[in-house]
């Protein structure tokens, strides 16, 4: 792509190829603007296509014989273990990760900080495709995935903590789905459909705020129905819910980072200025933020041994593998942090952010499947097929993630036809006297707004 | 902005609020089982392991042929549970007593306050006034909760099934014989009437009476009498129950009990963040640049930067 | 005078031969039982009673105190010290075929003793298993009553035993 860039290939960032006469159709925005061939060579030249082509030549086959043959031809069919890796992984370790969504959406419209919008839609379509695959997991692993609706429909059993689950993830997708489509109607040219969702984003972000933090609660309380199962180390009779929401908190500030992080350096073509120059800034202050949700997040995982008086645990051989997910993914981090906030090293933290990640997901994958049922004799490692499947199904959300980011205006402002010319990567985030009304914003002229003079940071 | 805001902002969060599970108050770990509750007792001082009962459980649910014939004692060389083709199943336990090997039965216990039934979000589970916990396979969507719910390990579930997996437990043979006062096939068959068919609170009486009138075969303690909630199914045995594969670590609230904190915290943050948050909102932009507001809005909601 | 000497001596024997317990009202213990509660699966049981009385000897090792000698166990002599024989000595006759039929429960549920009897099959195993064990009797399910096709195909045994080269699944 960025061949073609260099050789003054035009790329869709506004509704039209030349200004005020030539649109861009629906085609070539789904083709960003190339020609077919073009557009062809381009996938074919990345090699990362290739690692995804042997992937999918083998986990796509998979998928197919899960849903003809059954759940036995691709797992353990183990009764002990009824929830494996796609669960685990794909569900319980995926879902903290995608709380950007809502701490974005609250810090940007509740607390009003919009300085943070450039990153914004990142972590709003970070929330949305965390939680769509979430789903998608729970689909390939539900014995009757067509099933799902009963809970909602057919059959009522709302003592369940999972009843609660369902639900708001149900309502919470819906939420995301009304937030990401702003960009959505903005790319298709709807501004009404923008229109009506702007109108309603502040009670979308309260909802937003609710729902997530009862259902990363409930996540963890569905480990509370096994408490002879889950090792004492991490399970926790009265804070197991607290535990799964506060470290929903780094999860997702820090799957921002990582994701930003990628994508700056393998797709930076795509992203603006607006994007590139305030992404610094911005990570070092959702670093600060995953910081704190660290801190708070070891202290009360501290506070759930002291509870349950467990000490003794911690000189066993599951107790050195606790300080060891505890060490590599939440203090390490913190310290890291610490130092690279105050020397403002972002590499450092871009370090950080990934070494947190890595540490949800071993807290998810240590509570479901590594130490559950550690009173058994057996432990049991999911086949090979499920392997695959999870790495296929996590693959298809990579590819969803660039073909929405390659397309629709999240790392770059979408151009209005009255300022297609004048773009700027101004706005108040950067320090900038601002354009009145009219560049910079992600808002389009729409709105009608003025720009606020320049925020200090934090 | 404030009012109008602040007002779409509750109707929207209203509308999550439905949406949300409602709560019903249980009194947790009062239940002592349905007056009419059938049990049975299990005496383990008398099972010699024949494994009739296994025999009489898979002619009566029609259960798939074993991989080896129901008289083959070799399968006690290691530990089972109860699969999707078995539904009670039998261990042998060699304790150090003189009195030989303990055999242990294995099935679902038909708890009061079932674990099972407390997880499922369907609704699947129903414990019947004959004291069973039976199932409705036409509801079950498969999210396997009831299975990580047991503290038993009981339910299996036939991942061999394409299109119609479902759990596959110990029913009480309901539908056919308990429903109509007659005792269980594997009650019935049982030579040597290790299990005993009555009412809970009578078997309990009796298991009482077993443990006075002979002290010195069995442990003074019936096992499902408390545990977690109190089980139909119950105990007797000549050897400590943690020898003979019972986990006895089990507290003596319901597995619901568990969750009931959590369950409890769900109004509250359903009612009090709307206003939390909402409020952090109007405190925390009060004094933005608001002046196009004044002038009148042509209804947008968005903060202006 | 020898006349009714004779025929006094006569209604003596007589009465003392209709007197012993050979003609009384009570029954003769019988040589063999045949015991075939369970003919769908086994096949009937040809108890040898005659040879069991002769090894045993105390009728209260297993007909409790209904045969009329002291019972032995500790928690029913308390109560039946001086019970005397019963009119029924059969097992059966206390011992229920069903005994957790809905009837049979209704009467546990109003005794306050004898709440706690074994049915009749679990009466025969018990009273037999126990005392075989330590006499060195048979103890097999199939020493004392062989099993039918019937039996055979409700244990899957057999003729009717799965194949063998069935592996096991894994996990389960």
């Amino acid at each position: 792509m960025n061949r073609y860039i260099a050789n003054g290939v035009k790329t869709v960032d506004s509704h039209y190829k030349v200004p005020g006469r030539i649109k861009w159709g629906l085609i070539d925005k789904l083709l960003l603007g190339l020609t077919p061939g073009q557009y062809i060579m381009q996938a074919v030249r990345n090699p990362f296509n290739w690692i995804l082509a042997g992937i999918f030549a083998v986990g796509l086959p998979l998928i197919a014989i899960r849903f003809i043959f059954g759940l036995a031809s691709v797992t353990h069919s183990s009764y002990d273990y009824p929830w494996g890796l796609f669960l685990t992984f794909g569900l319980f370790a995926m879902v903290p990760l995608s709380s950007s969504g809502f701490q974005l959406g609250t810090a940007v419209e509740i607390f009003g900080r919009h300085d943070f919008e450039p990153i914004e839609r990142l972590a709003l379509l970070n929330g949305l495709l965390g939680y769509l695959f979430a789903v998608v997991y729970l689909l390939v692993d539900l014995g009757q995935p067509w099933r799902l609706p009963y809970p909602m429909v057919v059959a009522y059993g709302p003592v369940a903590v999972l009843f609660l689950v369902g639900w708001h993830v149900a309502t919470y997708l819906s939420v995301q789905v009304c937030e990401v489509s702003i960009a959505f109607f903005e790319w298709i040219g709807f501004p009404l459909g923008k229109k009506g969702m702007r109108s309603i984003i502040l009670g979308l972000t309260v909802a937003g705020i609710i729902l997530s933090t009862l259902h990363q609660g409930a996540l963890g309380a569905l480990y509370n129905y096994a408490p002879g199962k889950v090792h004492p180390l991490w399970y926790s009779s009265a804070f197991q819910w607290l535990h799964f929401f506060v470290s929903s908190i780094p999860g997702g500030l820090c799957m921002v980072i990582a994701v930003s992080t990628i994508v700056k350096k393998t797709m930076a073509w795509r992203c603006d200025d607006n994007f590139l120059n305030n992404l610094d800034k911005l990570t070092i202050s959702l670093a600060k933020g995953a910081s704190m949700g660290l801190i708070t997040y070891l202290v009360i995982k501290m506070m759930g041994i002291a509870h349950d008086n467990k000490w003794e645990y911690l000189a066993t051989g599951y107790g050195a593998w606790y300080m060891f997910e505890m060490g590599v993914g939440v203090i390490l981090p913190l310290i890291l942090f610490a130092h690279a906030i105050r020397n403002k090293m972002v590499g450092l933290i871009r370090f950080s952010a990934f070494l947190t990640v890595f540490g949800i997901v071993l807290n998810r994958l240590n509570t479901g499947l590594i130490t559950f049922n550690w009173k058994l004799a057996e432990r049991e490692i999911p086949t090979w097929r499920e392997f695959m499947i999870a790495i296929t199904l996590f693959s298809i959300y990579i590819v969803v993630w660039r073909f929405i980011l390659y397309r629709l205006p999240i790392l770059y402002t979408w151009k209005t036809a009255d300022d297609s010319a004048t773009v700027k990567a101004g706005g108040y985030v950067t320090g900038r006297e601002p354009e009145p009304a009219v560049a910079g914003s992600y808002r389009s002229r729409i709105d009608d707004r003025a720009v606020a003079p320049a925020q200090q940071w934090p | 902005m404030k009012r109008r805001d602040f007002l779409k902002g509750c109707m929207a969060c209203g509308a999550a609020a439905t949406l949300g599970a409602s709560q019903q108050a249980w009194g947790i770990g009062s239940f002592e089982g349905y007056p009419e509750g059938m049990g049975v007792l299990v005496d383990l001082t008398r099972c010699v392991g024949c494994r009739t009962c296994e025999a009489a459980c898979n002619k009566e649910q029609q259960l798939p042929s074993p991989d080896v014939p129901f008289d083959d004692k070799s399968v006690f060389e290691e530990k089972r549970r109860p699969t999707e083709k078995a539904y009670t199943v039998v261990n042998r336990y060699d304790t150090k007593s003189p009195g030989g090997p303990v055999y242990r039965k294995i099935q679902c216990n038909h708890c009061n306050e079932p674990a099972c039934l407390s997880s499922c979000f369907v609704n699947a589970y129903t414990k019947t006034k004959e004291g069973a916990v039976i199932y409705n396979s036409k509801v079950c969507v498969g999210c396997r909760n009831c299975m990580i719910a047991c503290p038993f390990n009981v339910p299996g579930y036939s991942y061999s099934s394409a299109f119609n997996p479902v759990v596959k437990k110990c029913i009480f043979c309901y539908d056919t014989r308990l429903k109509y006062g007659k005792p269980p096939a594997c009650v019935e068959a049982c030579p040597q009437e290790v299990l005993t068919f009555g009412h809970r609170n009578d078997l309990l009486k009796i298991g009482r009476d077993r443990i006075k009138e002979k002290p010195d075969r069995y442990v003074d303690h019936i096992f499902g009498e408390k545990e977690v909630g109190g089980t139909s199914w119950l105990y007797l045995a000549g050897v400590n129950f943690d020898q003979v594969g019972f986990d006895t670590t089990m507290s003596n609230d319901p597995i619901l009990s568990n969750v009931k904190d959590f369950l409890g915290v769900v109004p509250m943050v359903l009612t009090i963040w709307p206003a939390l948050f909402t409020g952090f909102h109007l405190l925390s932009t009060k004094n933005k640049n608001h002046a196009d507001h004044e002038n009148g809005h042509s209804g947008q909601e968005v903060h202006k930067p | 005078m020898y006349a009714v000497r004779n025929w006094l001596i006569g209604v003596v024997f007589m009465v003392a031969l209709i007197a012993s317990p050979a003609f009384s009202g009570a029954k003769t213990a019988p040589d063999t039982v045949e015991l075939n509660s369970l003919v769908n699966l086994y096949e009937k049981v040809h108890f040898n009673h005659a040879k069991h009385i002769s090894i045993v000897k105390d009728c209260a090792d297993c007909h409790h105190h209904t045969a009329g000698t002291l019972a032995q166990n500790p928690n029913c002599v308390k109560c039946h010290k001086n019970s005397g024989a019963t009119a029924n000595v059969a097992c059966r006759s206390c011992h229920l075929v069903q005994p957790f039929s809905a009837a049979a429960l209704r009467q546990k549920d109003r005794s306050a003793y004898h709440n706690d009897i074994l049915g009749l099959k679990g009466a025969y195993h018990q009273a037999c298993s126990g005392c075989h064990q330590k006499m060195g009797g048979p103890t097999g399910c199939q020493d004392c009553h062989a099993r039918k096709k019937g039996g055979d195909a409700f244990y899957s045994a057999g003729a009717f035993a799965p194949p063998q080269a069935r592996a096991k699944q894994h996990g389960q």
